[in-house]
């Protein structure tokens, strides 16, 4: 009976000791943890240890950016050696954001990580998990920049929250053989654009191979339809304008229209397939990302000299997305990590950035243009002649959920389930229920 | 006469149904270890025709670069402890809700069935921060104790079935030689619900042998990463490395299939021993 | 005996590892869950209490709808028909000798192997250009967007997904029924050969009543894996398009962890578990488990 009764006040113990750790849990988060910054970097001597999070696997990964990063952690820690170390925490892109959530959920905050320009930022900046980073920029940092604009995605109330990598643009890659084929030019505006893709149709070829399955590369084309029609983001978040007025329903109807040009399988194909399609010349255009460019120089070396590059016709800016770098707000080793950063932006790997990532830097390096793949020339040439950059329609909402549903709309659109007046009508609800 | 050609076209017709079967069941799984042969350009542009050439680069690659061969070992590590424990303890409770005589034992099988509803994604991230404050994120046992709890309530759910539908008579004159309740678990009632022991343990294995995400969001280190996780290292942020991918993949069926011969086997002699009791 | 069986230090000894474990891997982080449903949590800021706010935005949300309909149809066709072929499929395997094990073994493969890699390999093949609709088209076929079309009450992807998902999963039912089905003293059988029943009336006369329990635990077991459904949904369609393919465990995965609203997801899978929670109930208020003597 003893033994019972002890048994019982045991369990009954362990189970409120349970329940009150679960009860204190809830209340510290992240950021009241930065307060011990600083203090233990002063003992020298000490390695300091540092961690970076990315969203892809530095043995394992085949893209050429990632390759670069690889090259750039070994540098760091080699001529570090004694006094930092970096360790890398890597993920896949789909499982990225749980786990870096969870990781600043518990404290463990990865004292660098990368993150997406947009609203993924400001996740991480509201809460002030990410760390104003002025102080460290203004040593002359900043002056390798290419422009203070690389900065305007990533700067809130004035302070610079990330620094960017490189920068894709979103460009149309075409078949010069095809196009010469079809007696087409590169084609300015809307309507030469739709008058080009007719004449490669009337020629059999399949004027664009583009991918639904993959929701942002339609959207894309969305964005820049959008674009055409004067669209803009910032009036729609403030409610100065509304999605109804009518110009996001003939962009929709321009992506309908645009649509007949498109391959028969755009509906299903996924983005890797359409990107496919491109290079193993079953389709004249394809719009896409400038990190596609490694992609099908990769898989079919013989297509480089065929590959064009021009900006998507009837618009003035490029649609630009960059890789950027956040320090945690509660690193013990701030100076290690701005040193660990500096080495992403330093000459060595910009080149790489360049030459062989075949992304465009963002400082003013110097590289070897003939080593660089050919279309990255041309891809600098759009985007020096454009008259600014925008960002990708869904980053540029105010939360990764709008972002979702703009590009959930436009493929309803396209698949016929919705017309253009409706998918507006949505996105209006949508950004009065949760945005405004 | 009549009666058996009736019956020898009845086991035809089964046969013929059941290769039919066999075919729908074999076809993609063989197209699988093809693909793992190719390149992906060659992927794309014929997916269905024969590999160029079975060269073994993918798979030296999946096995280097995405370190299969730590990855394999802790899977092994983290799946059999969970296998061996979740069979231990699962099967006592299992004893106890189904044999035992207690008032509660309804509401212990109802509270160990919310187990099994219980998404995943729902305690995961209160489950992390508890773990990590008491030092088990990225470690091994900090997931193998998830794994341990998300597959207890299998296994007490058909243990239980299984103790249940064990013959009374057996009990009873094990108590009338005189054996304690723990004999007549270890020793009788055990042995008797192997059967339903390798079911389990072979469901438990499997899931926790494929389990991704909970292994993705504790394990940081990349020696203690487990199989699912390194085989998620081929799909890159912007395309995907499918023959590697692919390649990989097959590395990673490869145990599970030996570990299912083994239990598959058990299953069997299990079967027939069932049959020689009655 | 009935002392033996009444002894409370054993039933504590028994239970209690099993108890503990659950408490503090499953219980509390549930119970911690259930409270988030009622907050505004995005995960990175402590969770802020607005009570019933996130269930009454469930009512609202037009993607639930579809991942409520989506997940009772899954329901529905995968307890039906994991019980009809699973039963059928044990049958027939339990009558024939050779090959017996081969094609036992065949039909539970998908069992053993990863959903993610498998649900990768079904979207390959349905994908349009890399797929069948190929084959399909050297006969002249046009073969449908099998993952995109979006017409109908319940949607192609959906039906799709429910058959491989029968695919993938029969080999557990059929094993379930086929060790209780051996289970089965073989002098029940010859007795009622002898009475004059052939193999098909013993079937119905015997073994369906004996494998009663069985059928309420697999079909459960069924019910509560068809509710939690995600892994061949979120490698095949992800959801997509538009949402129309979303079951509720996909859902709670997209708010939750895509567009970080831990609040919200908590509340999706309050429902999640209060539907298993009925569901089991059901099944097992129907199919009444009452003990045979074998």
């Amino acid at each position: 009976m003893k033994k019972k009764l002890l048994a019982v006040i045991l369990s009954a113990a362990m189970t409120a000791a349970l329940l009150a750790g679960c009860g204190s849990s809830a209340q510290d988060t992240p950021g009241t943890s930065a307060g011990d910054e600083g203090g233990a970097s002063a003992d020298s001597g000490e390695v300091q240890e540092i961690t970076w999070m990315f969203w892809d696997d530095l043995n394992a990964t085949e893209d050429l950016i990632s390759k670069g990063y690889a090259e750039t952690v070994e540098r760091f820690n080699a001529d570090y050696e004694g006094q930092y170390h970096v360790t890398v925490i890597t993920t896949n892109l789909e499982e990225y954001y749980p786990k870096l959530n969870a990781l600043v959920a518990s404290g463990e905050t990865p004292d660098v990580f990368i993150v997406s320009p947009g609203p993924n930022l400001t996740d991480y900046v509201e809460p002030g998990v990410a760390a104003p980073l002025d102080d460290y920029l203004a040593d002359g940092w900043k002056d390798t920049f290419t422009s203070d604009a690389v900065f305007s995605q990533m700067t809130y109330d004035g302070k610079i929250y990330a620094v960017p990598l490189n920068i894709a643009a979103a460009c149309a890659f075409y078949n010069t053989e095809m196009f010469e084929a079809a007696g087409v030019e590169v084609p300015t505006t809307w309507d030469e654009m739709l008058d080009a893709c007719q004449k490669l149709q009337d020629a059999g070829y399949t004027p664009i191979s583009i991918s639904a399955g993959t929701a942002w590369c339609l959207s894309m084309v969305a964005g820049y339809l959008c674009e055409m029609e004067g669209v803009d983001l910032a009036a729609l978040e403030d409610g100065s304008a509304s999605w109804e007025d009518g110009k996001v329903e003939s962009a929709a109807a321009k992506l309908v229209e645009l649509s007949q040009y498109f391959q028969k399988t755009a509906a299903g194909d996924t983005n890797d397939v359409a990107t496919a399609n491109f290079y193993n010349e079953e389709a004249a255009i394809l719009i896409q990302g400038s990190w596609a460019i490694a992609q099908i120089n990769g898989s079919n070396p013989d297509f480089e000299s065929k590959c064009g590059v021009f900006q998507f016709p009837g618009v003035e800016r490029v649609i630009a997305k960059s890789d950027s770098l956040a320090m945690s707000s509660s690193t013990k080793y701030p100076e290690a990590c701005v040193a660990f950063m500096k080495y992403f932006t330093d000459d060595t790997a910009q080149k790489y950035t360049a030459e062989i990532g075949g992304k465009i830097p963002v400082t003013s390096v110097e590289y070897d243009a003939s080593a660089a793949p050919a279309q990255l020339a041309y891809v600098m040439d759009v985007f020096g002649g454009a008259k600014g950059t925008f960002g990708f329609y869904n980053e540029s909402m105010p939360s990764t959920e709008a972002g979702a549903y703009f590009d959930d709309q436009m493929v309803a659109v396209f698949l016929g389930d919705m017309t253009p007046a409706e998918a507006a009508t949505e996105m209006e609800t949508f950004y009065t229920d949760n945005c405004r | 006469m009549k009666d058996k050609t009736r019956s020898t076209l009845i086991k035809t017709l089964i046969y013929v149904f059941l290769t039919l079967v066999a075919v729908i069941y074999i076809v993609p799984l063989l197209w699988v270890f093809m693909v793992s042969f190719k390149t992906n350009a060659e992927i794309f542009a014929s997916p269905f025709s024969l590999p160029e050439s079975f060269n073994l680069e993918n798979y030296e690659f999946a096995w280097t670069a995405g370190k299969l061969g730590i990855a394999t070992l802790n899977s092994f590590i983290v799946c059999g402890v969970t296998l061996v424990f979740s069979m231990l303890i699962g099967s006592m409770a299992a004893f106890a809700i189904g044999r035992l005589r207690f008032r509660f034992a309804k509401q212990s099988m109802m509270f160990f069935m919310l187990g099994m509803m219980i998404p995943v994604h729902c305690v995961m991230i209160p489950l992390f921060t508890r773990f990590a404050r008491l030092g088990l994120s990225n470690s091994l046992l900090g997931i193998i104790l998830p794994y341990l709890t998300f597959s207890l309530p299998t296994t007490i759910f058909i243990m239980t079935g299984f103790f249940q539908s064990m013959p009374n008579e057996l009990i009873e004159s094990a108590c009338i030689d005189g054996a304690s309740i723990y004999e007549i678990f270890f020793k009788i009632a055990l042995p008797l619900s192997r059967t339903g022991l390798f079911v389990t343990g072979l469901m438990t294995f499997v899931a926790n042998w494929n389990e991704l995400l909970l292994a993705m969001v504790f394990i940081s280190d990349d020696a203690k990463k487990t199989l699912p996780v390194s085989l998620s290292k081929f799909v890159g942020p912007y395309n995907t490395n499918y023959s590697q991918m692919f390649a990989a993949i097959i590395i990673a069926i490869i145990p599970t299939v030996v570990v299912y011969c083994i239990f598959s086997n058990q299953i069997v002699d299990g079967l027939t021993a069932g049959a020689v009791k009655g | 005996m009935d002392k033996l069986l009444r002894d409370k230090k054993a039933i504590f000894i028994f239970l209690a590892p099993a108890l503990i474990l659950f408490t503090v891997v499953l219980f509390i982080p549930i119970c911690q869950s259930v409270y988030y449903s009622f907050c505004e949590y995005k995960g990175l800021t402590a969770p802020k209490f607005i009570g019933l706010t996130n269930y009454k935005n469930l009512l609202k949300d037009k993607s639930m709808v579809f991942a409520l309909k989506n997940s009772l149809f899954f329901l529905v066709f995968s307890c039906i028909s994991q019980l009809i072929m699973g039963l059928f499929l044990a049958a027939l395997l339990t009558n024939i000798k050779k090959g017996r094990n081969l094609f036992k073994n065949i039909i539970y493969l998908p069992c053993v192997l990863s959903s993610t890699a498998l649900g990768l390999l079904w979207m390959f093949i349905f994908s349009p250009k890399l797929g069948i609709n190929q084959a399909l088209e050297k006969f002249g076929i046009e073969g449908p967007l099998w993952l995109m079309d979006t017409s109908g009450f319940i949607i192609l992807p959906m039906w799709i997904i429910a058959f491989v998902a029968l695919w993938q999963y029969v080999g557990q039912s059929m094993m379930l029924y086929m060790a209780q089905i051996s289970g089965i003293s073989t002098s029940l059988y010859e007795a009622s050969y002898i009475d004059g029943c052939n193999r098909a009336k013993s079937f119905i006369h015997i073994t369906l009543p004996l494998i009663k329990p069985m059928v309420a635990t697999a079909m459960s077991l069924n019910a509560i894996g068809a509710l939690k459904f995600f892994d061949l949904i979120f490698n095949m369609t992800e959801g997509g398009p538009n949402h129309r393919t979303e079951v509720l465990a996909t859902h709670l995965y997209t708010q939750g962890f895509k567009y970080n609203k831990y609040g919200y997801a908590s509340a999706i899978g309050v429902v999640l578990i209060v539907l298993c929670l009925v569901v089991t109930g059901l099944i097992n208020k129907f199919i009444k488990t009452e003990n045979y003597e074998m």
